[in-house]
């Protein structure tokens, strides 16, 4: 088992989001309505189990809000579960959101050591691997402008290559494949497609049930924080599809 | 014995990150400048400048027998490094929200980051500092100051003093997160604070009783340590030495636990 995910609950309050004031403390104080403490209590995910063997390939669907990019969040250890436990026994590289790590002054030359160390590269490796980070990219000609005045396609394009130039045990997906062009697309799923032969174990959230039906050898449905079905990936996608159509 | 091992690795696999960001606040801060990195050199030259003709020469203070000077330069800096450096620190963790809410990373990273980058700096202002003392011999001020051995012990000094900074940039980074008026309440008590601490005037001014408080005033033991050194001539007595360490280390521990404690609520508060 390369991750394990056994009776996983994760509760925000929505009550911090509120503004704390003087003023409100004040109208609390002499306000007779005991407040109700749980109110503001939201369960982003409940009593989640599930286990995933090295090499699978997990695709998440459910609607928004559902709970998948907390799943992520708390696989890739951004997040502690407020009850329950998460075991991973692999190097982890989390793709949640490309050019999380990017500063929008620095050079794309910059920016690729800086992302590069922030996702736990050493200097060697991407010295090593510098160029081949560039050509992927397709962007060696912009390699002195700041990253701000990259396009968003543009960005996504480094930040996809920087993140995959290693080959981790678990790959995290959040919705990336879609990023840049139509020849970049296809060069990224190719790259993916790679990865995942050579042994990586991939969660993978997308909303594209054509590229999840591609990718994936088992699917979980969440909804509501819960896991409703996990399974064989055309069984639930095709049940997912119906439900979400309202047949 | 494990747990010390496992701390170890952490900085050493974390540590190019750490250089990676203090690199990037270097180039941020220099980008479009013309003199670029001179000015970290230029700056405190000039500040000091100002400062020395605004109460030499216009407040006509002085401390009696002594080069005021040095002994305002020396207060002056060891100050400006605390009060950069726990103010950058304190904003540190907030303005990396996004980043925390999307990668893992060991958050300490941020705050501590930020104290070696003012860190750096502040090494660059010793240069300048040193080059007052030299021109004191060719009479610049009214008094000669002479270096001498004792200076060996003024980075020991220092680096209390980086890591008492450290101790209070991890807590009030910490609490910021969770309620964001420290960032209003630090800047005024970071001013009440540096007019509490004899930096241009000489503790003999103040009352009895707040002389006496002085000494738990961490910054001035500090200063007045490297001061001793550098205008008396004399080593700081073993008692206050161990005393500057104590203060430097138990605030580091406060600081590092309380961060500890509370790093993995950070998420919620973004």
């Amino acid at each position: 088992m390369i991750i394990r995910i056994k009776d996983v609950s994760m509760k925000f309050n929505l009550g911090i989001e509120k503004d704390f004031s003087i003023k409100q403390a004040f109208i609390n104080l002499f306000s007779r309505k005991k407040k109700d403490k749980h109110k503001d209590d939201f369960w982003a995910l409940k009593d989640v189990n599930f286990e995933v063997k090295r090499g699978e390939v997990i695709g998440l669907i459910g609607s928004n809000g559902a709970g998948k990019s907390t799943l992520l969040k708390v696989v890739s250890g951004v997040m502690k579960p407020t009850t329950g436990k998460v075991e991973v026994n692999g190097v982890i590289s989390p793709m949640i959101e490309l050019g999380a790590g990017f500063d929008g002054n620095l050079t794309a030359k910059e920016n690729i050591y800086l992302n590069g160390s922030i996702l736990g590269y050493s200097k060697k490796f991407l010295d090593e691997k510098f160029n081949e980070i560039v050509d992927f990219s397709e962007l060696r000609d912009f390699l002195d402008v700041p990253v701000k005045n990259f396009s968003s396609g543009m960005t996504a394009k480094l930040a996809f290559s920087i993140a995959t130039i290693v080959n981790p045990e678990i790959l995290i997906v959040d919705e990336i494949l879609s990023v840049g062009d139509l020849k970049f697309q296809e060069k990224s799923k190719r790259k993916m497609m790679e990865m995942i032969k050579g042994g990586t174990t991939v969660l993978y959230v997308s909303h594209s049930m054509q590229s999840i039906e591609d990718l994936c050898t088992k699917v979980i449905w969440l909804e509501h924080g819960k896991v409703i079905k996990m399974g064989d990936t055309k069984k639930i996608c095709k049940e997912y599809y119906d439900s979400q159509m309202g047949k | 014995m494990s747990k010390a091992k496992n701390i170890l690795f952490n900085f050493k696999r974390y540590w190019f990150l750490m250089t990676q960001l203090i690199s990037r606040d270097f180039k941020v801060k220099y980008k479009r400048s013309v003199l670029g990195v001179l000015w970290s050199l230029l700056n405190p030259i000039l500040m000091m400048a100002v400062m020395a003709v605004v109460f030499s020469q216009m407040f006509k203070f002085k401390v009696e027998g002594i080069n005021y000077l040095v002994y305002l330069m020396t207060g002056l800096i060891m100050w400006n490094y605390f009060a950069q450096a726990s103010n950058m620190a304190m904003s540190s963790v907030v303005e990396n929200f996004t980043l925390i809410n999307k990668v893992y990373i060991p958050k300490y990273i941020f705050p501590i980051a930020k104290c070696l980058f003012i860190g750096i700096d502040f090494c660059l202002t010793l240069i300048p500092w040193l080059g007052i003392i030299a021109l004191s011999y060719v009479g610049l001020g009214e008094y000669t100051c002479h270096f001498n051995i004792n200076y060996i012990v003024l980075p020991y000094i220092f680096i209390c003093m980086f890591l008492f900074t450290c101790g209070i940039g991890l807590l009030i980074s910490c609490l910021s997160v969770f309620l964001r008026d420290v960032f209003h309440i630090y800047g005024i008590a970071l001013t009440l604070w540096n007019y509490l601490t004899p930096i241009f005037y000489s503790i003999e001014i103040l009352p009895k009783k707040l002389q006496f408080l002085m000494q738990f005033n961490p910054m001035y033991q500090f200063i007045d340590s490297a001061r001793l050194i550098v205008l008396y001539n004399k080593m700081p007595s073993l008692a206050t030495l161990g005393i500057i360490g104590a203060i430097a280390v138990v605030t580091l521990l406060i600081g590092s636990f309380v961060f500890k404690k509370k790093q993995d609520m950070f998420i919620y508060y973004v």
